[in-house]
């Protein structure tokens, strides 16, 4: 009997392939709370890497915990063995010693690593003015790993240069980056159609493994840069059945993982039913 | 306060409505907390319902706090690292005034702004990291952002200069009369903050004898001489968290959301919300059925 999944969302196979590409004895940071990352964080955790050290808002080497909507920060925080802020956060990790990976999301992703989380359109003038970058600029290029994570492939999101440049992977072959006193590590974007890597400045991505039931001809139709196709293009492994069970009943009971893919309007729903469900497992 | 009256004075106790003693028209304003967390929203609130104007507001991780701010129309300009109501949306004042008000604002990248208060707080005038290269941040704010050679290796370095706030707004667990304060929760920077500011309002869930704050000195992170006044505001961060007291109150985000959707529903919302005194906010919000729900919120966590 197989081991892996055939019953699974493409939101649980993104998260999935996300949490795959944090490895045992990464050190991390939870930061922006998007429900995608956090599930696929926790699922590491309590799965193939259980010696990944998190920092959680003020919770540092935070335990594994339940992913729900109108607890998430304290659950995070509550298992910690210490409190920093964010100022000792960034100062050790960020500009000290260094932080592996923390998965991100941008409102547009470029063909050189460029992520914009700023604006849509003229900046002085912007159709849509973004969140902003937070500290996204120095996680796509100073930690070890830059690993994005995209529910909509599209030719709005995948561009060929992003309208504003919040942040930028900058050096990305391991020699440039070794060079610019930068640890080397690999780009890699996780969308809900495959999943892309970059190696050096003058190579396009490449696609790496196309979901199951997508082809390399949707990405690179999709897909608003040029695209290193290669002749047999493997398929994403898909999530094993112990990973769905996890996922399911243990680190997402609520299904928070599927927010990220919902449309706008159906988001609030969603959210609206989550809470009541909590609210009720209270007494309320 | 200079140091010596803020270390002089022993009883820093004040009420909601004295805030206008220490944040004027036009002062630069650092807003503590991060994301949905720890924001001093009582302050926020009693700076529209006193309408202060022409605040430059200061924040690394804004959420409700400037959106509100800007919807009231109490900001100049806003500098910050990210304003984001996180997985509820975009912030809907926020993105009004600057997608069809021409709102002008200093974006800058997160670790910039961290590090300007660190050396406003140390007494330097610049901090050199290995900044944000690359990034149009860079472009856009010439005047913040440097270059500087180090003396020693001749790498290339930015340099951001130090961030002076007239005043911090705070938001924290607990505190003693005379202002030190102690931080349980998300707190963000809101020690930086404090260091750099000339003046620091701190509300806190808890007022208690300094003898409470001795019992677990550890969690003190802001001692007394930098604070100038400490108010006793609980739930002072709703409807952001509080921990470990209570989480941010979803439920409320949310109709918030919907009524900030348009100009007409933020006119209601500061009616209904923010317009009248600060005691009846927490009945409107719901009382103390909603208030117990998100202290269990905070209590009831499940870890794996």
């Amino acid at each position: 009997m197989s081991t892996y999944s055939d019953d699974y969302t493409t939101a649980e196979l993104v998260c999935v392939s996300v949490a795959r590409e944090i490895e045992d004895g990464d050190l991390m940071i939870l930061g922006s709370f998007t429900p995608l990352a956090f599930v696929s964080y926790v699922l590491a955790k309590v799965t193939h890497a259980p010696n990944i050290m998190y920092q959680a808002y003020s919770s540092v080497d935070a335990r594994p915990f339940r992913i729900t909507f109108g607890s998430y920060e304290a659950a995070a925080t509550a298992g910690g063995v210490a409190r920093w802020n964010m100022t000792e956060c960034i100062n050790s990790l960020y500009l000290g010693t260094g932080v592996d990976v923390e998965p991100i999301s941008s409102i547009q992703v470029d063909q050189y690593a460029n992520i914009n989380l700023s604006v849509v359109g003229d900046y002085d003038k912007p159709l849509l003015r973004g969140p902003g970058g937070a500290g996204a600029p120095e996680v796509v290029k100073m930690h070890r790993k830059m690993l994005g994570y995209f529910p909509n492939h599209n030719k709005r999101t995948l561009v060929p240069k992003v309208d504003f440049i919040t942040g930028t992977r900058w050096k990305i072959s391991n020699e440039e980056r070794i060079k610019a006193g930068l640890r080397p590590g690999p780009v890699k974007l996780i969308t809900n159609l495959c999943i892309l890597s970059k190696e050096e400045e003058a190579r396009p991505f490449r696609i790496v493994s196309v979901h199951p039931g997508v082809s390399a001809h949707d990405v690179v139709n999709n897909t608003g840069f040029e695209l290193q196709v290669p002749k047999d293009v493997p398929e994403t492994e898909k999530p094993t059945k112990e990973q769905i069970r996890v996922l399911r009943e243990e680190v997402d009971p609520y299904g928070m993982v599927g927010f990220d893919f919902m449309p706008g309007k159906e988001r609030v729903a969603y959210l609206k039913q989550i809470l009541a469900k909590e609210a009720q497992a209270l007494g309320y | 306060m200079s140091r010596r009256d803020k270390v002089l004075n022993q009883n820093k106790v004040a009420k909601l409505s004295d805030i206008g003693e220490l944040i004027k028209d036009g002062d630069r304003v650092a807003i503590g907390g991060a994301w949905l967390s720890s924001h001093p929203m009582a302050i926020v609130r009693q700076m529209i319902r006193s309408g202060l104007k022409d605040i430059y507001a200061m924040t690394i991780l804004g959420s409700i706090d400037i959106d509100v701010l800007v919807g009231a129309g109490s900001l100049s300009s806003v500098m910050f690292s990210f304003i984001s109501m996180e997985a509820l949306g975009l912030p809907p004042c926020f993105r009004r005034a600057v997608e069809k008000e021409g709102f002008r604002y200093d974006e800058t990248t997160g670790l910039a702004i961290i590090l300007g208060f660190e050396a406003a707080g140390r007494g330097l005038p610049f901090i050199p990291y290995r900044g944000p290269f690359g990034s149009d941040c860079v472009k856009q704010r010439p005047e913040f952002y440097k270059t500087v050679t180090c003396p020693f290796t001749g790498e290339e370095l930015v340099a951001v200069p130090a961030l002076k706030p007239d005043v911090a707004i705070i938001h924290a667990e607990r505190a003693d009369p005379a202002g030190n304060i102690q931080i349980e929760g998300t707190g963000g920077s809101d020690l930086e903050l404090a260091k750099a500011a000339d003046r620091v309002i701190v509300s806190v869930e808890e007022v208690v004898p300094t003898e409470v704050l001795r019992q677990n000195p550890y969690k003190t992170k802001i001692p007394r001489f930098y604070v100038d006044m400490v108010i006793e505001q609980p739930f002072g961060a709703h409807p952001t968290s509080s921990l470990p007291s209570y989480v941010a109150d979803p439920w409320h985000m949310m109709d918030y959301m919907e009524m900030a959707a348009t100009a007409e529903g933020f006119g209601s919302y500061l009616q209904e919300y923010v317009m009248k005194p600060e005691e009846e906010y927490l009945e409107t919000v719901g009382g103390l059925r909603q208030m117990t729900l998100l202290k269990k919120l905070a209590r009831e966590v499940k870890l794996l």
